[in-house]
């Protein structure tokens, strides 16, 4: 830390210091009138500046960016080179153990048991048949393999124990423990694993454990991290100085400095707003990308996650677990969200657009001034908020009151309270979208519809609103795109049950809602259960986007229209 | 001729139609707007209705004696050896001075459970800081638990207190305890012998109600996790009925348990706890939960202090009620403003719980998400607005920006789950990561809301400056960018303002975690796990305990605030800097 808080008090000196002697030399150049420059003094600086400054600085980004990472991978490479020996003792004690193999077998043939139900589930519900059964053969299953994998990964234990034992109570045997560990972690032991050995060497936090083989780890780390940490200060300074002096050598006085300085600012504006193309870039990829390895997970039975009635991602523990669990239907999390959104849409609609068409056409400036702002704070609650709202007096109350109209089941997370919680807060959306738009109508189509003595309400009616049509649906679709990716409101009031069911008073639970789930808490990242949260918002992205572009492309219409 | 009077009749009565449709259609709009505004305000007033029990707090006000062979184990007043220290015996010891009828372990064990043993920390930290008061008593201020807190605020427990309408007589009964006898013969303990029987019958009745419907729903139910637990529900509910028909008799005395109203009674300056009332209503058995101070055989005055949740209802007992309501007659309980709220960190106890680690963390999320969001957003918008050639890569980039204004926002934490953590490697739960997360979700509304201020400097301010020999990036950035700037800052306070009240992409990224050290304020503080202040009115919302609930609705209160000033900022900078052209 201190060796780069110095090199970049260096280079930031360096860089002031390149600023003043292009400036000075630009000014010697011309013999000391400023007017003979192509530029003014200060661009010549600021030319010196960037070439002194740029690069080193970009250096030392890619060093803070990607230098940790590199070091732990070297440094741990290391110990698991110098495991090798163990690695391959481990390997072949198991290879030779028979339990453990016929444990594996027994693993492949309730995978291709659990294969077989999930087809059978997924006919079943097809063409009519008892899929609860295959359901129930299906959990059975899991937590059958769920044992199994329990009792292979005690027995690989052993194992390991066993080996470890054998290496010496040397430094490298130490060192090869410490491989040895590193390399059987699944992934996110080994996050812990490096970060503890970091928190040792650097000081970086607490660590949890302090062990022989992770003080060994945070050993092999140290001398990775210096030779890094002081060849990227040093390359940074170098960079740094040879950047000075190759361009102080071109400083003349008929040198185009503004236009080399206006040229960086020009790059460096494009860049910020290529950011817009690489975060969608960012958003499309990394969704597919993980989407992809649930879908390889579920052996590529797309039409199953798609159409499959029963969603119930059973929990994996550990890191074996990899293969069919659990039963992914989603069309309940659809049908969910698709309640919810009908619910809300209701609600928004109507009232959001009357509420635009009394404040654009009928209120006193006095109303308007009131109202206004009354909407905008509306828009301006926190979901969060919203769903304690809905989870805490909408709820119950709604629950009372179908108690008392006779539905004894009512519960207080429900569709209902969601969709109509979630309903107010588009509100404020839809009415100023369609504000925008009913002003957009041109004056003069009211003038002529009074002219044939129509009322306003007739006006509005028949003449404002049919022009304003599209912009209305356009705004209404945005407002629709809105309430599918709502996430807190239902995560807090809508209940988490997968039920098919179209009973508002009933918990469902949506698209966001299962993500929400699925990822937080303790998770590791390649079970099945934790990629599918990816599918869901891959699935979540497109509907989305389908919704926008649509709505974008008919807003735009209606507004060259009237353009 | 003759039909123009009726051709008049029909436009008048059409007319008069239209009108009233007229007048239809404007109450429609006039009710919307009603109605919505009529939402904003049952949500505020239900948030601060709920959040006011939050605000003041209970507060046990102990004279603790800082005795050094518990204080200081070594004997040398050092650090280490003050450190040892038990001080939660020092609490306890003094607490337990105030009732020493407390004698069994488990009675103990309530009495401590009106503080939690959390607060000796900080005790521990006094005596540290000042090791002279080894050996002295200090006075020692420390919050009592929520249950007792709402207890004492009357939300929990109702409650009521009535005379005694006839003298009593005591004498104590074989198995220790003491047997009350109305010495007039009235039945003085009628009223609420009626309460208890009344209870029983709707208990009994709803239990077996629910006994039913839960094992029906049992016997339907697929998942097997669920089902268990139904059928646990249903079992519970089997058992409550049994211990219910086991209660309730018509000529057996009544014994009072967990399932009735308790009874109190307070007599010579003490506190008795009925458990048995006769069916006449004229003699009772009970035990002295506080004693009294004078002993005799008979009360001339003395009152009931009916407690009618059943203490199975409530997560107080019977004689925690009757400490916490002795200690504050005592002057030893006061409610005060309750500062923990705001000074404290996250904690499992509610009453220790605060905001001030949350709002940390929303300092140092929203750090980050300005100083990404704000320069890049400009930049993209000076570039399509001022440099950027018309072509179809424009068009993209418009389209790709309008459309990501509208994805939602959970898919930004998928996002920054997927690169910044698992292929950058950033650590979890971090507001670096939180905020750089939250910068590309505002990134389009200051893009755009920038665009629309650049939009707005007419072109003779471009072309003047041009026309006096300015490149055009000096005509951009001396003359347009300072008129626009008024209109780019509010768009960004507005753009950090929604990124503020976000919650759902930060559970992406683990902000969601229980953290009980606020992270500091300084540069390392951007990689330490933190949570910000709409996540933890998430994890306050889902937790079981009342007393977050009035906690939760005061911190959405002070995150309000915090919104309302950020407008209020953004809309004073529109007022009073904005030229229109």
């Amino acid at each position: 830390m201190q060796s780069s808080l110095f090199a970049v008090l260096a280079l930031l000196v360096l860089t002031a210091v390149g600023f003043l002697i292009g400036r000075r030399r630009a000014v010697a150049a011309a013999n000391g009138r400023a007017s003979w420059l192509h530029s003014l003094p200060n661009y010549y600086g600021y030319y010196l500046a960037l070439w002194t400054g740029l690069p080193a600085f970009i250096l030392l980004a890619l060093y803070g960016l990607f230098g940790a990472s590199l070091v732990n991978t070297l440094a741990l490479g290391e110990l698991e080179r110098e495991a090798a020996p163990l690695i391959r003792e481990y390997e072949a004690q198991l290879a030779r153990d028979p339990e453990y193999q016929a444990l594996a077998e027994e693993t492949l043939q309730i995978e291709a048991e659990a294969l077989s139900a999930r087809n059978e589930m997924f006919r079943a519900e097809r063409e009519g048949g008892d899929a609860e059964r295959y359901l129930r053969a299906l959990g059975t299953l899991t937590a059958q393999r769920n044992e199994i994998a329990a009792e292979r990964q005690a027995r690989r234990d052993r194992v390991a124990v066993s080996v470890a034992a054998r290496a010496p109570h040397t430094v490298p045997g130490v060192r090869a423990r410490a491989g040895f560990e590193y390399w059987r972690a699944p992934s996110e032991r080994r996050e812990l694993f490096i970060s503890d050995a970091r928190a040792l060497a650097f000081n970086e936090g607490l660590a949890s454990r302090n062990t022989e083989e992770i003080r060994a780890a945070a050993l092999a780390l140290r001398p990775w991290e210096d030779l890094f940490r002081w060849s990227a200060a040093g390359v940074a300074l170098a960079l740094a100085v040879g950047g000075l002096a190759f361009a102080r050598t071109r400083i003349r006085a008929g040198f185009r400095a503004r236009d080399r300085v206006e040229g960086v600012i020009g790059l460096a504006l494009m860049m910020t707003s290529a950011i817009a193309i690489l975060t969608t870039l960012g958003i499309v990829f990394s969704l597919l990308f993980e989407s992809i390895r649930f879908f390889a997970s579920i052996d590529w039975r797309i039409h199953e996650f798609l159409f499959g009635l029963h969603w119930s991602p059973q929990i994996a523990i550990r890191a074996d677990q990899v293969g069919q669990s659990g039963a992914f239907g989603a069309v309940p999390l659809f049908a969910g969200t698709a309640l919810i959104t009908l619910i809300a849409m209701l609600v928004a609609a109507p009232i959001g657009l009357m509420a635009a068409i009394y404040l654009s056409e009928y209120a006193s400036p006095r109303l308007r001034a009131w109202a206004k702002p009354a909407l905008e704070i509306l828009a301006g609650v926190p979901t969060v908020v919203y769903g304690f709202f809905a989870l805490l007096t909408v709820g119950p109350f709604l629950r009372q009151v179908a108690m008392m109209l006779g539905y004894e089941d009512a519960v207080t997370q429900s569709a209902l309270s969601a969709g109509l919680v979630m309903g107010v807060m588009i509100i404020p959306f839809v009415s100023s979208l369609s504000d925008d738009v009913i002003n957009a109508v041109p004056q003069a189509l009211r003038d002529g519809s009074y002219a044939m003595g129509a009322t306003k309400s007739e006006t509005v009616r028949h003449v404002v609103f049919p022009a304003a049509l599209p912009g209305i649906v356009g705004a209404l679709l945005l407002a629709v795109s809105r309430a599918v990716g709502e996430t807190m409101i239902v995560v807090m009031a809508a209940g988490q049950g997968a039920n098919l069911t179209a009973n508002p008073l009933e918990s469902v639970t949506t698209i966001t809602v299962q993500i929400v789930m699925l990822l937080t808490g303790d998770q590791e990242f390649d079970s099945p259960k934790t990629l599918s949260a990816f599918a869901l918002g891959l699935v979540l992205f497109i509907m989305t986007l389908i919704l926008n572009i649509i709505a974008l492309r008919v807003v735009q219409r209606f507004r060259e229209r009237y353009e | 001729m003759s039909n123009a009077p009726t051709i008049r009749d029909a436009v008048q009565a059409r007319l008069a139609k239209r009108h009233r449709a007229e007048q239809r259609f404007q109450f429609y709009g006039l009710a919307a707007i009603s109605a919505a505004v009529l939402f904003l305000a049952v949500l505020l007033g239900s948030l601060i209705i709920q959040s006011v029990p939050a605000f003041t707090a209970h507060k046990l006000v102990l004279d603790v004696d800082i005795r050094p062979e518990i204080a200081d184990p070594r004997g040398d007043a050092s650090e280490a050896s003050l450190r040892r220290g038990s001080y939660n015996t020092l609490i306890q010891n003094s607490l337990w001075a105030q009732f020493p009828e407390a004698g069994s372990v488990s009675e103990m064990r309530e009495l401590f459970g009106l503080y939690s043993a959390v607060n000796a920390a900080r005790l521990l930290n006094e005596v540290v800081n000042n090791p002279d008061v080894l050996g002295e008593t200090i006075r020692f201020t420390l919050p009592i638990s929520d249950d007792a807190d709402l207890y004492l605020k009357g939300l929990t427990t109702e409650e009521e207190f009535l005379p005694g309408a006839a003298p009593l007589s005591l004498a104590p009964a074989a198995d220790g305890g003491v047997i009350l006898r109305s010495r007039t013969g009235a039945p003085v303990f009628d009223g609420f012998l009626d309460l208890v029987q009344a209870r029983l019958d709707a208990a009994l009745a709803q239990a077996r109600r629910r006994a039913e419907q839960t094992a029906a729903q049992a016997a339907e139910e697929l998942d097997t996790d669920t089902r268990n637990s139904l059928e646990a529900e249903a079992q519970r509910a089997r058992d409550l009925v049994r211990a219910l028909e086991m209660a309730r008799s018509d000529t057996a005395p009544v014994q009072l348990n967990s399932q009735t109203a308790s009874l109190m009674l307070r007599a010579q300056g003490g506190v008795l706890r009925i458990s048995q009332l006769q069916q006449d209503g004229r003699s009772a058995q009970g035990d002295w939960l506080i004693g009294p101070d004078h002993a005799s055989d008979s009360a001339e005055t003395w009152s009931l202090w009916v407690i009618e949740t059943p203490s199975i209802a409530r997560r107080i007992t019977d004689r925690q009620i009757v400490w916490a309501r002795t200690l504050k007659e005592r002057g030893l309980i006061r409610n005060g403003l309750n500062t923990t709220l705001f000074t404290n960190a996250d904690s499992r106890e509610p009453e220790l719980a605060g905001v001030a680690g949350a709002l940390a963390g929303s300092i140092l999320t929203m750090i980050v998400t300005m100083l990404l969001a704000v320069p890049i957003g400009v930049g993209a918008a000076i570039y399509l607005e001022e440099f950027a050639p018309k072509n179809r890569l424009t068009d993209f980039i418009e389209v790709n920006i309008n459309n990501l204004a509208a994805v939602p926002s959970i898919v930004f934490g998928l996002l920054g789950l997927a690169v910044f953590i698992n292929l950058f490697g950033m650590p979890r739960s971090a507001p670096l990561v939180g905020g750089m997360v939250l910068a590309l979700m505002t990134l389009p509304t200051v893009i755009i809301s920038a665009r629309a201020a650049l939009k707005a400097v007419p072109p003779s301010i471009r072309e003047a400056a041009l026309g006096v020999g300015a490149s055009r990036t000096q005509a951009v950035f001396h003359h347009v960018l300072p008129l626009a700037m008024p209109g780019i800052l509010t768009g960004s306070i507005i753009g950090l303002a929604q990124a503020l009240g976000e919650t759902a992409p930060l559970l992406m990224i683990g902000m969601v975690a229980f953290i009980a050290d606020p992270p500091t304020l300084g540069l390392s503080g951007f990689t330490e796990p933190a949570t910000v202040m709409p996540v933890q009115i998430y994890i306050w919302s889902s937790s079981a305990e009342r007393a977050f609930e009035a906690r939760t609705a005061a911190a959405i209160l002070a995150l309000l605030t915090l919104l309302v000033s950020f407008n209020a900022v953004a809309i004073y900078l529109r007022r009073r800097f904005e030229r229109r052209w």
